[in-house]
């Protein structure tokens, strides 16, 4: 201790001069201030590229007609015939109805194997066997469907041998049924999604609240459904949103198992803009109904999403 | 190597207040010591010092230059950080040489400096060792090496103790003054527990809501305190305060009455008197209350007695001991006798 | 009392294993079924009665590597994934290192707004990406892929990084600001390593995005220059052969295979990257 600390201080006589002393700088305060957005803008302009121009460009599009030619405008027409497109307002439905009961689904399930997964022993082992499902391609995973339900007939089969049925099932000429194998399609795949999040949550709370409530004399379901749930709130909204976002978007499974139909009835808004566009080349039309999903996203943004993720957060 | 002067210091985000009319001049080669609860300004004032925090408004002054727009990295000051603050990537090694790399100097010099500084913290078979390999203590060891490595003109320490446990916190004490006298370096140190400041310190600074209190030697703290808050915070147990009234060189209050008191004061005071200035006499004088409380540390034994509400310590002997309840009278030595105004907590003089 | 105790502990315990043994059945059910279809002839996929215990064969293995340019949607694929993946870390490393560690106006409406473009439909900005590729000469070709897919994942990946940033304590920053480092030496040689596993596990989460991307893909690519394994596998549709499904089996297993072996790996960070943070899982 004593005899090294002499060198030290004798290195200190040897080398006094401390380099950086003769060059201190004194750095503008504009380019302090500045650095922050200097960093943040390469992001932020690489997005706006994405989304503003396309905003902007659709916006224009949706004012004209725009078939093979030239741009012919054509004032609020398109967003005239959008109101009374019976199409449109069914794809709008369509998603809604599609979107919100798979979106129960899934919550319910998730959170019910949660609740039972978060305190086993293999938990590691169940999530990892839960998570097959959300790593297969979204494509692959409407084959499956397709050839399940609809090409291979496998689910009808399945169900007359074990006798529940007599004959084959006519899954696409029904709406309902239609729409079910795509809900089906999308619990199969996206559960995991939540409830590796939802066991996520419940193991990262405080033990201690747990034990005590134990002690109170509480059941686990009482421990969870007054406890547990609570306090999951927030997490729980947080991935209800992002599965919210993904479902509303749902174009994948309908591309490939249904096409939308029959009769238009599993069309979602998604394949609504890309039949109308890239089918039917009718942009301005496309760009219209683009145009009034943007507002809504927007508008959902603004008043749900911001709530949730930015305060919870910050 | 360094003087800092700080003048006039204001620090405020908004219409909070953090940091009002702090002025300190500290001397070449002094340890000074921030002393005050958390949330006092201490931390603040030395982070600007460290340049991590601007003034609102004042001047810090290093050997004559003003450093109010000089940034932290070209400041010559180190800090050591209350949570150690060690790269974790890196190896002990590398986190002591980290400043030599930045600051720029040549890089055959590295390993001897960096060995030299190790050595000097008792942890050259760690070097090769992540931080999180390593005990608090050797952390904190750490922390200090890459400190010092450098030869700064100034050392910052903000609270680098309090997350140790008591025994390894004494002898780092020692440590770190041992070092800051070998090296003659300029410090400012910032804690809230007073034996650390009282053993530490050439001057203690004594802060409180965002304004310095007092500055002293830790005699002159300890012996001659300014105020009611100086009072109380340091000693421990700390000064017994009373309020009662002064009338003709008589305190009074409940249970407790002290005449020939050489005073030109009277009306609403306050009187303080350290438990070590305190005795249990037998005969009525100072005060008479009943026995609140009795406890036996071994070398000493405090007493508790409750006059009127109030509740006084005493040290008393180590073989003290009393019933609950039973009557007790206690004598002030008057030599050691503080009066403070009550409606201001300034010392009376 | 004790008794009762250890009773309906044991209910409890076979409800649980009951609940969580037929979701595992009903998760893995469906996709041993493909696998099997994925080794089997084509005569015996789609017939008039299902076939539950098929002969095997290797038909469609050989089929996709011989009959299809499988290697170069491989290649593709993973060129157009790689790509994207530098292009998001480049830009929101930078990106969030402003948004975690500094406060300056607009902060929180420029990380909200980062946030937002993740809850763009795809659908929505489409037709105008397409003409924008279109007019750029970049339609068919990898380097649209590689910019879609970096655009689409941004907002994920500057938000989790942006996550784990956040839990780096200050103090180390200002350690190494008093021992003389610059803002960008802090976020490189400090700040970075820290936090590696939040940048591993963004990599990951947008490569599996970039992987199951099927909209974009599909309206850029129409050639076998541009072709992913996720859009080829529409490709197989094709023609008066029909869906021919042992082959999309065994192309969707072939890019389950790395993906999934990735995921256990990083499995302690999924929750969390999911979330972009907002559970620490």
């Amino acid at each position: 201790m004593s005899n090294p600390s002499l060198s030290v201080s004798g290195a200190a006589k040897a080398a006094p001069a401390n380099p950086a002393r003769p060059t201190m700088r004194r750095r503008s305060k504009r380019m302090k201030a500045a650095l922050p957005y200097l960093l943040v803008a390469p992001a932020v302009i690489y997005l706006m590229l994405i989304t503003l121009y396309p905003g902007v460009y659709a916006i224009i599009q949706s004012f004209h007609e725009v078939k093979f030619g030239p741009w012919r405008p054509v004032g609020l027409a398109n967003y005239e015939k959008l109101l009374t497109d019976y199409q449109f307002w069914g794809a709008l439905w369509n998603t809604f109805v599609i979107g919100s009961i798979s979106l129960i689904l899934q919550c319910v399930l998730a959170l019910a194997l949660a609740f039972y997964a978060y305190r086993d022993p293999w938990v590691k082992g169940w999530r990892i066997i839960f998570l097959v499902p959300m790593l297969f391609m979204p494509s692959a995973v409407a084959f499956i469907y397709k050839l399940f339900f609809l090409d291979g007939r496998v689910f009808a089969d399945l169900l007359m041998k074990i006798g529940l049925i007599d004959g084959n099932i006519a899954f696409q000429s029904s709406t309902w049924m239609s729409r079910g194998i795509l809900i089906l399609a999308d619990v199969w795949q996206w559960t995991p999604f939540l409830f590796i999040i939802f066991v996520a949550g419940l193991q990262g709370q405080d033990e201690e609240v747990e034990e005590a409530a134990r002690l109170d004399g509480a059941s686990w379901y009482a421990i969870f459904w007054n406890i547990s749930l609570p306090m999951m709130k927030p997490i729980i909204a947080v991935a209800l949103i992002l599965r919210a976002i993904d479902i509303t978007t749902m174009f994948t499974n309908v591309f490939i198992i249904t096409k939308g139909g029959p009769a238009f009835g599993t069309e979602t808004i998604s394949y609504f803009i890309y039949r109308t566009g890239f089918k039917f080349f009718n942009f301005g039309y496309a760009s219209a109904a683009s145009v009034i999903m943007l507002i809504i996203t927007i508008v959902i943004a603004q008043l749900v999403v911001k709530r949730a993720f930015v305060s919870s957060r910050s | 190597m360094a003087r800092i002067e700080l003048k006039d210091i204001q620090k405020s985000w908004g219409a909070v207040k953090g940091v009002s009319d702090v002025n300190i001049d500290i001397e070449d080669e002094e340890f000074i010591v921030f002393l005050g609860p958390s949330g006092c300004g201490k931390t603040t004032t030395m982070r600007m010092i460290a340049g991590l925090e601007d003034p609102s408004e004042g001047a810090i002054v290093m050997d004559g230059e003003t450093m109010n727009e000089i940034d932290a990295r070209d400041r010559d000051v180190a800090m050591v950080f209350q949570g150690y603050a060690l790269y974790p990537n890196m190896t002990i090694y590398e986190n002591i040489r980290f400043p030599l790399r930045m600051r720029g100097v040549p890089k055959d010099q590295h390993d001897a400096k960096v060995r030299r500084a190790a050595e000097f913290v008792e942890l050259t078979d760690y070097l090769d060792r992540k931080p999180g390999a390593l005990s608090g203590g050797q952390r904190q060891r750490a922390a200090l090496a890459r400190a010092i490595v450098r030869q700064p003109q100034v050392f910052l320490m903000d609270e680098p103790l309090s997350n140790l446990d008591a025994k390894l916190r004494q002898a780092m004490r020692v440590q770190i003054k041992h070092i800051q006298r070998e090296l003659k370096i300029t410090t400012v140190y910032v804690t809230h527990d007073q034996i650390e400041a009282m053993t530490l310190a050439d001057r203690i600074v004594i802060m409180e809501k965002g304004a310095i209190q007092q500055i002293g030697t830790p005699d002159q703290i300890y012996n001659d305190p300014a105020n009611t808050f100086v009072a109380a915070f340091i000693g421990s147990p700390p000064m017994n305060l009373v309020e009662g009234t002064l009338e003709g060189g008589v305190f009074r209050a409940p249970g407790i009455a002290v005449e020939n008191l050489s005073t030109r004061h009277s009306g609403q005071v306050t009187l303080g008197v350290r438990p070590e200035d305190c005795t249990v006499t037998g005969i009525p004088t100072h005060l008479s209350g009943t026995v609140y409380g009795v406890e036996p540390t071994g070398d000493v034994t405090y007493l508790t007695v409750k006059a009127g509400d109030k509740l006084i310590e005493v040290k008393a002997d180590r073989d003290y001991r009393a019933t609950l309840n039973t009557p007790e009278t206690v004598t002030f030595d008057l030599t050691r006798i503080y009066l403070f105004d009550t409606a201001t907590g300034q010392r009376l003089r | 009392m004790a008794s009762q105790r250890k009773k309906s502990k044991g209910e409890n315990l076979a409800l649980r294993y009951l609940i969580l043994g037929g979701w595992a059945l009903f998760c893995l059910a469906p996709v041993l079924w493909f696998l099997s279809i994925g080794l089997r002839p084509r005569t015996e996929i789609i017939t008039p009665q299902p076939i539950y215990f098929p002969s095997f064969s290797l038909d469609a293995w050989h089929m996709i590597w011989s009959d299809w340019p499988m290697g170069q949607y491989l290649r593709n694929s993973v060129a157009a994934i790689i790509g994207s993946v530098i292009i998001d870390l480049v830009l929101a490393i930078p990106a969030a290192y402003s948004l975690s560690r500094f406060t300056y106006k607009g902060r929180e409406d420029i990380g909200f707004y980062i946030l937002s473009t993740r809850m763009m439909a795809p659908a929505i900005v489409a037709v105008p990406i397409f003409f924008l590729f279109r007019n750029l000469g970049l339609l068919d070709t990898i380097w649209a892929l590689m910019l879609i897919y970096a655009a689409i994942n941004l907002s994920f990946v500057t938000w989790i990084i942006r996550s784990y940033m956040l839990d780096i304590p200050k103090e180390l920053e200002d350690a190494a600001k008093t021992d003389g480092a610059g803002e960008l030496r802090i976020l490189w040689e400090i700040i970075i390593p820290a936090i590696l596993p939040g940048i591993i596990t963004a990599s990951v989460i947008a490569m599996i995005f970039a992987i199951n991307e099927f909209l974009f893909t599909l309206l850029i690519a129409s050639t076998p220059d541009a072709y992913t394994m996720s859009v080829a596998l529409s490709n197989f549709t094709g023609g008066s052969d029909g869906v021919i499904y042992n082959a999309i089996a065994l192309v969707a297993f072939l890019a389950f295979v790395p993906v999934f072996l990735v995921v256990v790996a990083i499995q302690k960070h999924l929750s969390r990257g999911l979330t972009m943070g907002a559970v620490k899982g």
